[in-house]
């Protein structure tokens, strides 16, 4: 099975109804020259919205449209190096991290406070949302259609598709469905399908794993990473963004939904 | 999941409509078509697979000898850069990679692992372990390469964890915890463990840190610890009672660097660390053993079958970690298989590995603290060169060594030894020593030293070791050695004491490279230079060959950069 990953998240009730406090408590610990708060002041709907505005703007160019990392981290993962809490998250959006390739964001300490409230979601989609579905009869889908022939929940399956191993944390239902029935609408960068002509021999399919002028890198449907000289190859093919076939007529409504529940349970390690 | 996850893949994939592609299991561009896993069986063949590189010395006798020989005299003047790969850190690589069916696996500081396309450069993937903040290795956040069998690659960590990792894709299989990091004065991992059949074998460092050492057995599969030697006698076992009082528990004695299996007699062989403190001996009088030794252990069981001490009570941090190297050779007048070793102390050795019975030893570099051995080994010490509160510069070699950790080559086209060896003296200073378990629980770094650099400790250590003398009274040499006398055959002078090592291949060159970062190929008949690339970075490594494309490729690392040559 083969999950995009998009912007497609819904915002539940619970969470829009979760407002964050005024007058917040203070660390104690300072930002250049400042107190910082202790909890996000910046967290209605509006906020979150602004500051997904504002991660496009300006975070989005190294760690994905979608969160889904690339030169930096990836942010669906909700695993922070230099610390998970909404004041190290500010901090290091504040400073940046020396020493790496983040930089300081040039914003006001509000807008860092959006950015917080933003990055936090992308790395908690669905936590706050529960599938209707079977997640039983789910799992037995996922088995029945040889989903790990692609992806990975823990140490079973494959590294073709994105892991799975805690999706159900990461992405919400909206996500999760969209990507089972339309997995072109967003590919990360790396797993980006190519399909090799070549000028002599079998051709290959695979995801692109990296590639400069004159060669490319693929992992090939077997899961083998291979390299190509591009003198060696006729044309490569990039019109199917997705190895992953859609769903949308291969499963019922109802097996749609139990897959998706399925997927939603997996929260990986707590 | 049971299923047929080829057929499963195949069936997932849609294709353009007019455009038929066929899964196929064509060849990287390399031209080295994959050969399936790495079997033990490949890794006891290994010299008979030149195109790879599938160990961390190459071959269990650790000859770390290529025989590819398309690189010769005649052709090495035609040799060029083919491909860098840009660690991108702040450490310098100390690693020896992996080639295996044409991709380059090696690691990156502090505990990266990267799979390259052998024949660019180019990236497959990555893999990072992120360690704590604060470790506690002595020189540096560096890790020294990989093991692997199967598909699964393996990495030593500098927070004393083992980790295997799927060498197709970057996917952490399984994690280890060695032990407690942070115990004593500090442990870490930063050596290429060794697959012995079944099992993965690791070593650790901390012999600067009042550690208590021990070199592990883990199972491949499940990452499960098999068995545990204990580097210092423990209460009960043999040879217990070589240290005054309760020093063998904070003894040190550590497994740092990679070790050498025979097969023919089923030996594991693995050298050890200084005992701690490193210069000041007041509370741990005796031979300390097995301190500065080799061990000769059962890979089966971890059981000792001989060992041999090339430095009792060690004064000077002369660690025999060097790398065991394995050969047959004629002394006097009788075929033996034995172990050749360009020790630390300066002095070549040779051993019978059957029993470790000691046949010869010659210094290899000056040297002032032995007048000779007694018919055992046992060197005969001269007066004088203890260190002292004062400091005493008159000895040699220094506490570098005149052979360190970096790796020793064996052709056996010349049959000939090639070390790349020290020639110094510096300052043993001995100074009072804290605890490392009660007199500083929080143990502070040396003054000026980064809190999370992992600086050397010599407080800890309990001695200083400035450099002395100018230029002209230090320097390096790449010597080659007849290993059954001792005798030295030749002698390259390089400027300064190097950090790394060398490789003899079958093209009868020795390739290595300078702490200046010049990079090398010598005549192995006659040492003279025939080629030299200013890479201009220090290396901290040692040379591997392999083919790509049916071409033969040298690749060393220097500085932050991985370097590879070809001739075309």
């Amino acid at each position: 099975m083969w999950l995009r990953i998009s912007l497609g998240i819904l915002i539940p009730a619970a969470f829009l109804c979760a407002q964050g406090v005024q007058n917040p408590a203070l660390t104690g610990e300072a930002v250049r020259g400042k107190v910082v708060a202790e909890t996000n002041p910046f967290n209605t709907e509006a906020d979150l919205q602004q500051g997904s505005a504002l991660f496009q703007l300006h975070c989005s160019y190294c760690h994905g449209s979608h969160g889904e990392g690339g030169r930096g981290a990836d942010l669906t993962a909700g695993v922070y190096n230099q610390g998970g809490k909404d004041p190290d998250l500010f901090k290091t959006i504040r400073t940046g991290i020396p020493g790496t390739e983040m930089p300081a964001v040039r914003v006001s300490d509000d807008e860092v406070w959006k950015l917080v409230g933003w990055v936090k979601k992308l790395g908690s989609a669905g936590l706050s949302e529960k599938a209707p579905g079977n997640a039983a009869a789910g799992q037995a889908i996922y088995a029945k259609n040889g989903c790990a022939g692609c992806h990975r929940i823990g140490t079973d399956g494959s590294d073709l598709g994105p892991d799975l191993t805690d999706i159900g944390r990461r992405r919400g239902l909206a996500f999760l469905t969209e990507s089972i029935v339309k997995p072109d609408a967003f590919v990360p960068n790396r797993f980006r399908a190519l399909q090799l002509e070549m000028k002599s021999g079998p051709n290959v399919s695979g995801i692109r794993l990296n590639e400069d002028d004159l060669s490319v890198q693929v992992r090939d449907v077997a899961g083998n990473p291979r390299s190509y000289l591009k003198e060696n190859i006729k044309e490569i093919h990039r019109e199917k963004p997705s190895l992953m076939p859609s769903y949308e007529t291969r499963l019922s409504k109802t097996e749609l939904g139990d897959l998706v529940a399925y997927l939603n349970s997996l929260k990986g390690a707590q | 999941m049971k299923m047929n996850k080829l057929g499963i893949r195949l069936g997932a994939i849609v294709f353009a409509a007019a455009m038929v592609f066929t899964l196929n299991g064509q060849a990287p561009v390399q031209g080295s078509a994959p050969q399936g896993p790495v079997t033990f069986d490949r890794l006891l063949k290994a010299s008979a697979e030149p195109g790879n590189w599938l160990m961390y010395s190459n071959s269990y006798n650790s000859w770390r000898y290529s025989g590819l020989n398309q690189i010769n005299p005649q052709t090495v003047k035609d040799l060029h850069v083919k491909w860098i790969f840009q660690g991108r850190h702040v450490e310098k690589f100390e690693t020896t990679p992996l080639v295996v069916n044409g991709i380059m696996y090696l690691t990156r500081p502090e505990n990266a692992i990267y799979a390259l396309d052998a024949a660019t450069g180019r990236q497959l993937w990555s893999y990072e372990y992120r360690n704590p903040t604060r470790t506690y290795n002595c020189c540096g956040k560096v890790n020294r390469g990989l093991a692997m069998l199967g598909n699964t690659l393996f990495m030593n960590t500098l927070d004393m964890h083992v980790v295997a990792v799927d060498a197709r894709s970057g996917h952490e299989l399984w994690k280890t915890e060695m032990g407690d990091y942070t115990a004593a004065g500090g442990y870490a991992a930063p050596g290429a463990p060794l697959i012995v059949k079944d099992k993965l074998i690791v070593g650790m460092a901390g012999g600067e840190h009042g550690v208590n050492g021990f070199l592990d057995a883990y199972d491949t599969k499940t990452g499960a610890r098999l068995w545990r030697f204990n580097t210092i006698p423990q209460p009960g076992e043999a040879n217990f009672g070589t240290w005054a009082g309760d020093s063998w528990k904070t003894g040190g004695v550590t497994t740092w660097n990679n070790g050498s299996y025979d097969p023919e007699t089923n030996t594991l062989f693995w050298g050890t660390s200084n005992p701690w403190p490193d210069y000041n001996d007041d509370t741990r009088l005796g031979d300390n053993l097995y301190a500065c030794s080799v061990l000769a252990l059962d890979p089966d069981t971890g059981k000792l079958k001989w060992f041999f001490q090339f430095t009792p009570h060690d004064l000077h941090d002369w660690d025999s970690t060097q790398i065991p190297i394995l050969l047959d050779t004629e002394f006097q007048g009788q075929m033996r298989k034995t172990l050749a070793w360009a020790n630390r102390n300066g002095f070549y050795y040779l051993l019978d590995r059957t029993n470790g019975k000691f046949l010869t030893a010659k210094a290899f570099v000056k040297q002032t603290w032995a007048k000779g051995f007694d018919d055992n080994g046992r060197p005969e010490l001269i007066p004088g060169n203890e260190p002292t509160p004062e400091g005493n510069d008159h000895t040699w070699p220094g506490v570098d060594g005149g052979a360190n950790w970096m790796s020793h080559s064996y052709s056996p086209l010349t049959k000939w030894l090639y070390v790349f060896a020290r020639e110094e003296h510096r300052v043993f200073s001995k100074n009072a020593v804290p605890h490392p378990t009660t007199d500083e629980p929080d143990r502070p770094l040396a003054p000026g030293a980064l809190p999370n650099a992992g600086a050397y400790d010599p407080a800890l250590g309990g001695a200083k070791t400035a450099q002395v003398g100018a230029p002209e009274e230090s320097w390096g040499k790449v010597i080659a050695i007849d290993p059954a006398t001792g005798n030295l055959k030749w002698e390259h002078r390089v400027l300064t004491p190097p950090w790394g090592g060398v490789m003899a291949t079958g093209g009868n060159l020795v390739f290595g490279g300078t702490l200046e970062g010049m990079i090398f190929a010598l005549n192995a008949t006659t040492g003279d230079r025939l080629w030299t690339f200013s890479a201009n970075g220090p290396v901290f490594a040692s040379p591997i060959s392999y083919l790509a494309n049916g071409k033969q490729m040298v690749s060393i690392p220097a500085g932050d950069l991985i370097v590879t040559f070809g001739l075309d």
